[in-house]
């Protein structure tokens, strides 16, 4: 098993706007910057040249990980809309 | 919109049973699921432990319900760096009705425990996010729907919305989670032909085998785990939020090193993946179990933190099905009388007390405290191979009594207080 490929393997039904909004400004301030490894999803990168993190939220598996390791509150978190998001299949 | 007598969200084991439960007793019930299908937000990959409680809402419901296998086989083993140590519990009772245990997929399981709850009259509302509650005179009337443009009220709620119950945090029923009291769940469905499941794992017919795994956590805290279903295998690793963001690892990186372990490697060979899922789970144990009820709303399942281990355990779908179960009696109850207070509604409280749910909880509630002790996931599991190698290595040299064997290398491993420590807290916490 090749790690990309995991991320391959999950549906979607993805909105048009994000369901998580992070506040970046918050995140400078951040000495962990925790999400960039323990979200299973790998939804958040830490952007060198820009120096601030980079989201994605299209292949967030809303698990809640980010929302509970963050405790600098930079996270404003809701579920996607009804109806889409994550749609796992079988699993 | 319309009125309802009960409003429920999330149609997960603990909604689609207190659905069910009230629209028996002929109330009328809106169920909201924020997924486009019942089941189409869940990543279980466990076993549901035999729940009595649905029996009565559904006579013959494990005959009817769409599991998996039933479990008859339970492995533990702790892996140290070159070895496994297993225990193997089978027995031919838990392959006997009613099963102990089943596996089982739950977008298929939750959509017919629901369609249950929409033939006994519920209404089920899917792909419908419950974005906050109405509060009226500090009593909770209904739910927000629709982005803020829709409103459904009901005099009674019973928030059934998974692990991180948004809605009961912003009631301040329930505090913001730590790290330290959640943990994380990441998940890979692979397939493999029924034959072969069957004879990796000892297995015959629908029996189904479950093997949890110590030490392959790279000193974490947390496990490893293989539930068998029919033609596929859930493996997956949970491990503590606090212990990964101190490790700075990746649990997907854990989790592909987990999965090249030899033993794990083995039942895995040529088998397909199919699924990967991850979600948070509570970890906090009695200790953190929310307010559980206000005026005119009630919490069940993992919203109400109803979920532990003790190490042989792993309990959720169980007690969120009796919760459910309970909150609507409660409700029933409440209909009866015409109040919906706060005080009133406080006597689900004391139904979870009386059940096994919050007994449950309460007798494991120090084991929590064990499967926050470091030492369990990187000392003891090498300690125990260390030991299990010496005692059945033969070497030409004269071997040492058993006892002799396992002190020398405990003592080797760590200092005596902690030794000591751990035995006490240990013994103590699951006794």
């Amino acid at each position: 098993m090749i790690t990309d490929d995991i991320f391959e393997l999950v549906s979607y039904d993805i909105d048009e706007e994000s369901h998580i909004r992070v506040d970046t400004e918050v995140c400078g301030q951040c000495a962990h910057r925790a999400c960039t490894f323990a979200c299973p999803a790998r939804c958040y990168q830490w952007n060198e040249a820009r120096g601030k993190i980079d989201f994605a939220y299209e292949g967030c598996l809303e698990c809640g990980t980010c929302l509970i390791i963050c405790e600098k509150g930079a996270l404003d978190w809701k579920y996607p809309r009804g109806g889409f998001g994550v749609r796992f299949r079988l699993t | 919109m319309k009125g309802y007598d009960a409003i429920v969200v999330g149609a997960g084991p603990a909604g689609a049973t207190a659905a069910l439960a009230m629209a028996n007793k002929g109330l009328k019930v809106l169920v909201v699921e924020r997924g486009p299908t019942v089941g189409s937000k869940n990543m279980f990959g466990g076993m549901v432990s035999h729940c009595p409680v649905v029996e009565e809402l559904v006579p013959g419901f494990w005959e009817q319900a769409p599991w998996e296998r039933h479990v008859v086989k339970r492995t533990l083993t702790v892996l140290s760096e070159a070895a496994a140590t297993s225990i193997v519990f089978e027995s031919e009772n838990f392959d006997r009705q009613p099963y102990n245990g089943y596996t089982l997929f739950r977008p298929i399981f939750d959509r017919w425990y629901a369609r249950k709850a929409v033939d006994a009259g519920a209404t089920l509302l899917a792909g419908c996010l419950a974005e906050d509650v109405v509060l009226q005179n500090a009593s909770i009337t209904g739910i927000r729907i629709g982005r803020g443009k829709g409103q459904v009220h009901a005099p009674i709620t019973i928030l059934c919305d998974g692990v991180l119950s948004l809605l009961a945090r912003r009631l301040g029923l329930s505090k913001p989670a730590e790290a330290r009291n959640v943990a994380l769940g990441v998940k890979a469905l692979f397939r493999l032909k029924e034959e072969e499941i069957n004879e990796r794992f000892g297995l015959l017919r629908r029996q189904g085998a479950s093997q949890e795994f110590l030490g392959c956590t790279e000193g974490i805290r947390g496990g490893g785990f293989v539930y068998t279903q029919t033609e596929t295998l859930s493996v997956g690793l949970v491990v503590h939020l606090d212990s990964l963001k101190e490790s700075r690892k990746a649990p997907y990186d854990l989790f592909q090193r987990f999965l090249t372990r030899e033993p794990v490697r083995k039942l895995l060979k040529e088998a397909r993946l199919v699924e990967y899922s991850a979600h948070v789970l509570p970890e906090g144990g009695y200790r953190l179990v929310p307010q559980l009820s206000a005026g005119g709303l009630l919490l069940a399942g993992d919203a109400a933190g109803l979920c532990y281990t003790n190490g042989l355990n792993q309990e959720g779908m169980n007690l969120a099905m009796t919760s459910g179960f309970l909150a609507a009696e409660t409700a029933i109850d409440a209909f009866e009388k015409g109040n919906f207070s706060e005080k009133q509604l406080a006597g689900y409280e004391a139904r979870l007390k009386e059940s096994f749910v919050l007994k449950d909880m309460r007798t494991f509630g120090a084991a929590e405290e064990l499967m926050h002790n470091d030492r369990l996931f990187s000392v003891y599991p090498n300690l125990v191979g260390t030991i299990m190698e010496q005692l059945y290595r033969s070497d030409g040299r004269p071997k040492r009594g058993m006892g002799r064997v396992a002190w020398d290398a405990a003592r080797n491993s760590l200092p005596l207080k902690h030794l000591i420590a751990d035995a006490l807290k240990g013994g103590g916490s699951l006794i």
